[in-house]
């Protein structure tokens, strides 16, 4: 016991707050959500096009240059972060809400309820996602919501199977058996004694999500199945990029920085939250 | 009862600007003239090596009845001749045929065909052959999407001899000889088999000069040169397709060396332009074509229904400075649904201008006001709000749609540009269950015939009119046409058509860009045509490459 | 366990048949069909009549409950159909593509696991530590790179400037045999290889991080420690050895994805595989590819799956426990 106690020194570094990376990140999606806030300010700049000054690299009138229609990138960019957050953030919760709706029921209950639910994960899980996206984005008319549901209804099976692998493994453990002789009702244990301790994959798997789902509407918009045109959004921009490689770099660059500070910001600010939500479940 | 007498008709298809064969056949009996053997291949002894071209996509088929895209047709040209072909000037000139004449109604037409045509296998190519292909054409069984269109008013075809066979049709049609600008299939390779599935749908026996090596699924197709070939023999000993589908990818590979052709867009244009990489290996051949861009709009929405409204939207896209920036100069603002390279096109029909203001007057003459301040026009208590697609990977049409979206909004007209993948897009468009779409008239032939897209007969769904637009004047004027044998009339009602069109403005009709390709230094002969660089005889079969090909230095 | 096995060999009929009737009724029902996608490249429309004609040979005209049933009883009897493009049996398209998508996607993932378990391990040991921190970073940042835009760039760089590496195609068209060859086969497989890895580079050693960070400090690694096992035996041994099942769940989700291939990248490097076959088929309604593609990639999926709920059950005896208690 001695050693293990001599050894957990230098590892249980007390954490408060946030330290280190994790104050980075949060400072990060703050300052995301300030520059969604005052997006609608850029909304004007951000439309206006002028065919004369096309592809224009980075200057101190166009800090980020402007696209193949000579709108400034900066106030595109700019519009685009609320509706690239809101694309990332609600895709990835619808994802993760009914994953772990489904696949904690299926691993709590077990038995026919397990039976059932499996089966529907897997008949989502082997949906072809390309197909699926194709499909619904063709049948929904163009817009935000079709295109946070097609992408969260496809992603969620696998959050499903990790919310249930987890159940699987700590339902039985001392706590939760604990819980249960003590007559707490399951949607309670569930919520309150395993999610906590289910939750860090989840949050891994939802950071990752958000960036996912930013990437995949780049996807659909580049399949010409996404967002309306007249929308604007990180994806769309990036998508129109490729076309001119070699000639405006900054296309690509700016709204590809703006989805690596996301994703960066909420994974590490996921990591951070999983070592709060580790110590107190097991507390 | 005997036929009545065969008058050899004048093929006086778009023949204006042909030059004067020597020894022209009298009698007042015109005909294509048959070229002198060599041609413009000179007959030159065959040179060496391989020529490297490349294809979007696999084809589907090397059937020539079946063949329904682009990749299909660029394999074809080597291996299948047509019983006529057009060169660069859109004239008919012979391939497997050697002359068309029509009866005096116009309705049956008689075709020789070269005597001494033959297989790859050394049988003779017959009329049995073209009567077999003809009739499959024709066959409601058979997808025939190239095709099908060209003989549906056929009655009858049958063998008229030993070397010719006669089609005989319902209605007489001015342009009625270029439908046999088709290939032929050897009848008895595909008798006791299902035609769809023949082995000879993906290994064809050749007439042309050059037959099938090789195909590897979404990869390459190599041809070689056909030994049998009747004609003069192709410049290369190998021609090697290689299926690239991204087109900067395929640029790069034209630096590297790999290709010796591709098919280039404004944004690869520029690029080129700027690399000294490019300038030292390759070269750019630009030239004005027969297709054009326009933005169809429904006329049965209450938007589109007056043509007052439908010539202000066309005054709201300001097309010159469109042809300026987008197309950094290389495209022509249009007023009809030609472009200038056809003799349907007439010049002296100038575009509606770009005109904000007259615009707003014939919008308020319409009836469309912003009665309600919002910013949006509107009438009866609609708003003039609508969605207008565009296909997916169509970039130039994309920026087109966002440009005119954002200065009807300033006139008080909201337009919704929304991308759509291809099947989706032409299914609405066949359906007519679109607001406006923008799109591309691509032709395969130089056939001016508005007839089919734009006559009040063919509304969704059972033509190509999908906007169903009537004008009753332009319906008489179209049926006028088809059935005008005299060119130069027809051509008089086409330009009076055209001037119905601009004023009465059934889409807008936005402009005619170049046709941009890269091409390796080394690669010679090389001619374009308003119908491409492509779909033309000789075309590619008169390339040459008498230099070794210059390579970069890494 | 045979009994866990066989349970779950059944469990999969229902929900073949359920993917099947959804896959065939979304294609059915999406918008456009095999007629109105044709001319996607050359931009022209086929006559109405062509069209018509064309839907009552592809069987279209027919009510889709026939249509339905025709295609399942030649399924039934493993005829996996003609492809409507060009006419040749389903299967046989599928074959030639396979064997190219299996050797591009498996390089990758097996690149991928080389990568990111040491990296995951590594950085999990040593929590908020400068190597964590720059691995994080460096993978995020690889993570938001949109793989077309990467391929594009990574193209520009080795094969136009250096010329180090081929720009596309599985090998040259006057390929050595032997070495040479294999050689030449590895050089073409390079670009496309680490386009496919490096996204995935992140999700994969973040989740053995993040294992391996909430398992270092539990009792029975410390106790392995305690026990005098070296610092990097306790983080493997064990503490990975709990990061695994996460990790098999990815897998599992993974897996069929190597039968599916990547639709960008093999359009760019011209890779003649089964991600651009599936692609083209969607785009041009071909039915019958469509529909064989979605079969085999949900029995590659149950498969897996099956495959990793096994190892699961393996790797924790309480899975199996649990699940055959009932």
């Amino acid at each position: 016991m001695s050693a293990a106690q001599e050894l957990s020194v230098p590892l249980a570094r007390p954490r408060a707050g946030l330290p280190g990376s994790g104050g980075v990140a949060l400072a990060i999606v703050v300052l995301l959500w300030l520059v969604a806030a005052i997006s609608p300010l850029c909304a004007r700049r951000a439309a206006e096009i002028r065919l004369e000054e096309r592809l224009a690299s980075p200057s101190a009138t166009h800090p980020f240059g402007t696209d193949d229609l000579g709108r400034d990138l900066l106030a595109r960019v700019v519009v685009a972060t609320p509706i690239s957050l809101a694309i990332g953030l609600t895709a990835a919760a619808v994802s993760v809400l009914v994953g772990f709706a489904v696949g904690a029921s299926a691993g709590y209950f077990g038995g026919v309820t397990d039976l059932v639910l499996s089966r529907l994960v897997e008949v989502v899980l082997c949906f072809p996602v390309l197909f699926l996206l194709l499909a619904l984005a063709a049948f929904l008319p163009p817009s935000p919501t079709a295109v946070i549901l097609a992408i969260g209804l496809t992603t969620w099976p696998g959050d499903a199977r990790y919310a249930r692998a987890e159940v699987l493994k700590v339902k039985d453990l001392d706590y939760a058996r604990a819980a249960r002789a003590a007559g707490a009702s399951a949607p309670r244990i569930l919520i309150r004694h395993l999610l906590p301790n289910i939750l860090p994959p989840l949050l891994v798997s939802a950071a990752f999500g958000v960036a996912w789902a930013i990437l995949a509407e780049a996807a659909l918009s580049f399949l010409g199945v996404g967002l309306p045109a007249s929308t604007t959004s990180w994806g769309g921009i990036l998508a129109a990029a490729p076309t001119y490689i070699e000639e405006a770099w900054w296309m690509a660059l700016f709204p590809g920085l703006a989805l690596f500070l996301t994703v960066a910001a909420y994974n590490l600010l996921a990591e951070g939250l999983r070592s709060r939500t580790v110590g107190r479940g097991r507390g | 009862m005997r036929p009545p007498p065969t008058i050899l008709l004048a093929i006086t298809l778009l023949s204006a600007c042909r030059p004067k064969e020597a020894g022209a056949p009298s009698g007042g009996v015109a005909r294509i003239p048959t070229p002198p053997a060599s041609g413009s291949l000179k007959g030159a002894a065959a040179e060496s090596g391989t020529l490297r071209r490349r294809l979007f996509g696999e084809p589907g088929t090397l059937n020539a009845v079946l063949q329904s895209d682009v990749p299909e047709q660029l394999v074809l040209q080597y291996l299948s001749r047509n019983l006529f072909d057009f060169d660069s000037r859109m004239n008919l000139v012979p391939g497997l045929a050697e002359r068309i004449e029509f009866s005096p109604d116009g309705l049956a037409c008689t075709i020789s065909l070269r005597s001494e045509a033959v297989w790859e296998d050394g049988t003779p190519v017959t009329p049995a052959d073209a009567v077999f292909t003809i009739r499959k054409i024709a066959d409601p069984g058979t997808a025939s999407p190239l095709y099908k269109a060209l003989f549906q008013e056929l009655v009858s075809v049958e063998e008229a001899g030993p070397r010719s066979f006669r089609a005989r049709f319902r209605e007489p049609y001015a342009y009625r000889a270029m439908a046999f600008a088709m290939p032929l299939l050897p009848a008895r390779r595909f008798a006791r088999q299902a035609f769809e599935r023949a082995p000879d749908n993906r290994a064809p026996l050749s007439n042309g000069p050059y037959r099938l090596v090789s195909w590897r699924a979404q990869e390459s197709i190599a041809l070689e040169r056909n030994p049998r070939y009747w004609g003069p023999p192709g410049r290369f000993d190998r021609v090697f397709f290689r299926i690239l589908p991204e087109n900067s990818v395929a640029y790069r590979a034209l630096l590297q060396g790999d290709l010796d052709e591709t098919w280039i867009d404004a944004a690869l244009k520029q690029r080129a332009a700027q690399d000294p990489a490019f300038a030292a290996c390759c070269r750019l051949v630009e030239f004005y074509d027969l297709d054009y861009n326009y933005i169809a709009l429904n006329a049965r929405l209450p938007f589109f229904a007056d043509a007052r409204a439908r010539r202000a939207l066309t005054m709201l896209l300001n097309r010159q400075s469109i042809a300026q920036t987008l197309y950094e100069g290389s495209a022509r603002v249009i007023s009809g649904p030609w472009a200038p390279e056809s003799p349907a096109y007439d010049a002296t029909v100038a575009p509606l201008p770009f005109d904000p203001k007259e615009a707003a007057v014939l919008l308020e003459e319409a009836g469309w006001r912003d009665s309600n301040g919002n910013g949006i026009r509107d009438r009866n208590g609609r708003e003039f709000d609508f969605e207008l697609l565009v296909s997916a990977g169509n970039t130039i049409g994309r920026q087109i749609d966002e440009t005119f979206a954002a200065e009807l909004a300033r006139a008080g007209v909201r337009a919704r540009v929304r991308t759509l993948e291809w099947a989706s897009f032409v299914e609405r468009l066949d359906s007519g269950s679109f607001e406006a779409a923008s799109l591309a008239s691509s032709a395969s032939d130089p056939n001016p015939d508005p007839y089919p897209y734009w006559h009040s007969s063919q509304w969704p769904p059972r033509g190509l009119n999908s906007g169903f637009y009537r004008n009753p004047v332009a319906d008489r004027l179209m049926e006028e046409a088809r059935r005008e044998r005299d060119e130069k009339r027809r051509i008089a009602l086409f330009h009076r058509l055209h001037r119905i069109f601009r004023d009465d403005a059934p889409a807008i009709f936005v402009v005619n860009a170049t046709k941009k390709y890269a091409l390796s230094r080394a690669l010679e002969g090389v001619e374009t045509s308003p119908l491409g660089p492509f779909g033309i005889w000789p075309g590619p079969l008169a390339w040459s490459m008498p230099a070794a090909p210059a390579r970069v230095a890494p | 366990m045979i009994r866990y096995t066989l349970r779950r060999l059944a469990l999969a009929v229902p929900t073949l048949a359920g993917i099947v009737v959804l896959v065939f009724l979304l294609l059915h029902l999406a918008p456009g069909s095999p007629v109105s996608a044709m001319g996607a490249e050359s931009g022209r429309r086929v006559s109405a009549r062509a069209a018509e004609e064309m839907r009552r040979q592809y069987g279209l005209d027919r009510p889709l409950p026939e249509r339905f049933g025709a295609w399942i009883g030649r399924i039934a009897r493993l005829d996996l159909g003609e492809s409507f493009v060009d006419r040749r049996p389903v299967g046989e398209r599928i074959r030639e593509a396979l064997p190219y998508t299996l050797l591009l996607n498996g390089l990758a993932l097996l690149l991928t696991l080389g990568i990111a378990i040491p990296l995951g391990v590594a950085a999990g040991g040593r929590p908020e530590g400068p190597l964590d921190r720059v691995s994080g970073v460096a993978l995020f940042a690889l993570y938001s790179l949109p793989s077309f835009w990467a391929a594009l760039l990574l193209q520009a760089l080795f094969s136009v400037r250096l010329r180090w590496l081929p720009l596309y195609g599985v090998a040259s068209d006057s390929a050595p045999t032997g070495l040479g060859g294999l050689l030449d086969r590895l050089e073409h497989l390079a670009l496309p290889v680490v386009c496919l890895t490096y996204g995935s580079l992140a999700f994969f050693a973040r989740l053995v991080r993040s294992g391996v960070a909430e398992m270092r400090q539990q009792d029975f690694v410390l106790a392995a420690r305690a026990r005098g096992a070296s610092a990097r035996r306790a983080l493997w041994a064990h503490a990975f050895r709990n990061a695994l099942l996460p990790l098999i769940t990815l897998l599992g989700l993974v897996l069929p994805g190597l039968l599916s291939g990547s639709v960008i990248i093999e359009k760019i490097f011209a890779w003649p595989g089964v991600g651009r076959l599936y692609f083209d088929s969607i785009l041009a309604r071909d039915y019958p590819v469509v529909l064989a593609l979605s079969l085999l990639g949900a029995v590659a999926t149950l498969a897996v799956t099956l495959a990793a709920d096994l190892a699961y059950a393996l790797a924790d005896p309480r899975v199996r426990d649990g699940t055959e208690a009932r």
